[in-house]
C-alpha cells in the first residue's frame, strides 16, 4: 500500500528536525508531508531541508483543518493510505508499520494509548475523561475503542476517498467527530496499542480549563452526531456508494 | 389561545430551528451554543412565568418585566459582539490569505520568467 505519512505541526520548530529524522529510518520522507499551520518559528522552512513535503497554512486553523489540507494532498498524488503523525515526538515511527497491516482489515486503524499493551500514563481524571468518551464512541464505530482522541492514525482507501472530501475541522472536533463521520458513512474502525514517548518539545494544546471545555464539547458532538445528517459535500459519494451496491 | 401558549410555542419554534440548522451542518457548534441556550431559556421563562418573579425579587428588580428587558438585551449584545469579533477575525485571516497568495503567484511568475 502507497501511504503519506502527515505531520499537522504548529510551531514544532525545536523537534521537527529530530521527529523527521527518526522517521526516515522507517519511511522514506518524499512520502512524509509536514502541514505548516501557521507557525511562527521555522518549522516550514526546516522540514523542508529535511527532505519533507511542506504545505503552509497563511494562518492556523486547526488540526482538523491541517489533516483536511493532508488528505486533499495525498488524494491529488495517489496516495492509497494517510497515517497521521505528531509533530512532536510522541508517536514512535516504529508502530507505523503495524498501523498500515492493521489497515487490511479496517478502514480506519487508531494507535490507541489505553489499549493492552500501550504504555501511556495520565491522571486518574484524564483517563476517566478519555475512558467516557472512548466508550461514547465505541457505540458509534460498534468496535472497542479505547482512545478516541489519539492522533496516532491511518486512514485507508475508502476513507482517504470520504476524507479529502470532507474532515471535520471544529477545534479539537476533529479526532471523534472524524470517527463518527466515518462510521455513518459505512467505514469500520478498529484500533492497535502503541507506546508513546513523553512530549520532546513544543507546547501542549491542552490546559485544565481548556481539558474541561474540550469534554463538553465532545460530548456535545456526540449527541448532536445521533442527529445530524450526511454533511452536503458528501452526499454526492453517499450516492455512489449506494449504485455500486445495486 | 393565552399569551404564554403562544410565548412558550415561538420558544420552541425557535429551538427547533436552532437544532435544524445545526443538523444539517450549516449553523457551526460554535455558534450554535449561545442560540440553544438563548432559545431553551425562552422556553423556561415562558412555561413557568412564576420564576422570572422569584428572580425579580432575588435581585431586587420591582418590575420583573425590566429583567427580561435586560437579559434579553444581554444576550443580543453577547451574539452581536460575537458575530462583529468574527467579522473582525475573518478580515484578518482573508487580508493574510490574499498576501501569501500574491507572494506565491509571484514565485511562480518569477519561474516563468
Amino acid at each position: 500500500m502507497r501511504f503519506l505519512v502527515a505531520i499537522p505541526a504548529l510551531n514544532e520548530g525545536a523537534v521537527i528536525a529530530s521527529v523527521l529524522a527518526s522517521l526516515a529510518e522507517v519511511h522514506p520522507l518524499r512520502d512524509v508531508v509536514v502541514i505548516d499551520d501557521g507557525s511562527h518559528d521555522d518549522t516550514g522552512r526546516i522540514a523542508r531541508e529535511a527532505g519533507a513535503h511542506v504545505l503552509t497554512h497563511a494562518f492556523n486553523i486547526g488540526v482538523g483543518a491541517a489533516m483536511g489540507t493532508a488528505f486533499k494532498y495525498a488524494a491529488a498524488h495517489g496516495y492509497e493510505a494517510v497515517v497521521q503523525f505528531d509533530g512532536d515526538g510522541q508517536h514512535r515511527p516504529e508502530h507505523i508499520a503495524e498501523l498500515v497491516a492493521a489497515a487490511q482489515h479496517a478502514d480506519i486503524v487508531i494507535g490507541s494509548r489505553f489499549a493492552k499493551g500501550g504504555t501511556f500514563r495520565s491522571s486518574a481524571a484524564r483517563r476517566g475523561v478519555q475512558r467516557c468518551i472512548a466508550w461514547v464512541v465505541s457505540l458509534y464505530a460498534r468496535s472497542k475503542l479505547t482512545d478516541a482522541t489519539s492522533g496516532f492514525r491511518i486512514a485507508g482507501p475508502r476513507a482517504l476517498a470520504v476524507f479529502s472530501v470532507h474532515y471535520p475541522v471544529e477545534w479539537l472536533g476533529d479526532t471523534v467527530e472524524s470517527i463518527v463521520l466515518a462510521t455513518r458513512q459505512g467505514l469500520t474502525v478498529s484500533e492497535i496499542p502503541v507506546g508513546m514517548n513523553e512530549r520532546a518539545g513544543g507546547t501542549p494544546s491542552q490546559s485544565v480549563l481548556r481539558a474541561t471545555l474540550y469534554t463538553g464539547r465532545i460530548l456535545f458532538i456526540l449527541i448532536l452526531a445521533a442527529i445530524r445528517t450526511v454533511p452536503p459535500q458528501l452526499r454526492h459519494l453517499r450516492g455512489a456508494q449506494k449504485e455500486a451496491r445495486a | 389561545m393565552t399569551p404564554q401558549l403562544l410565548a412558550i410555542a415561538m420558544a420552541v419554534v425557535l429551538f427547533i430551528a436552532v437544532i435544524l440548522l445545526l443538523r444539517s451542518y450549516v449553523l457551526p457548534e460554535k455558534y450554535a451554543v449561545l442560540w440553544l441556550v438563548a432559545s431553551v431559556v425562552a422556553i423556561v421563562l415562558s412555561a413557568w412565568p412564576d420564576l422570572l418573579d422569584n428572580v425579580s425579587n432575588f435581585f431586587g428588580i420591582a418590575q420583573p418585566i425590566n429583567l427580561l428587558f435586560v437579559g434579553a438585551f444581554f444576550v443580543v449584545f453577547l451574539l452581536l459582539m460575537q458575530v462583529t469579533l468574527e467579522l473582525a477575525r475573518t478580515r484578518d485571516e482573508l487580508r493574510k490569505t490574499v498576501q501569501r497568495l500574491a507572494l506565491e503567484l509571484e514565485k511562480r511568475h518569477v519561474d516563468d520568467d
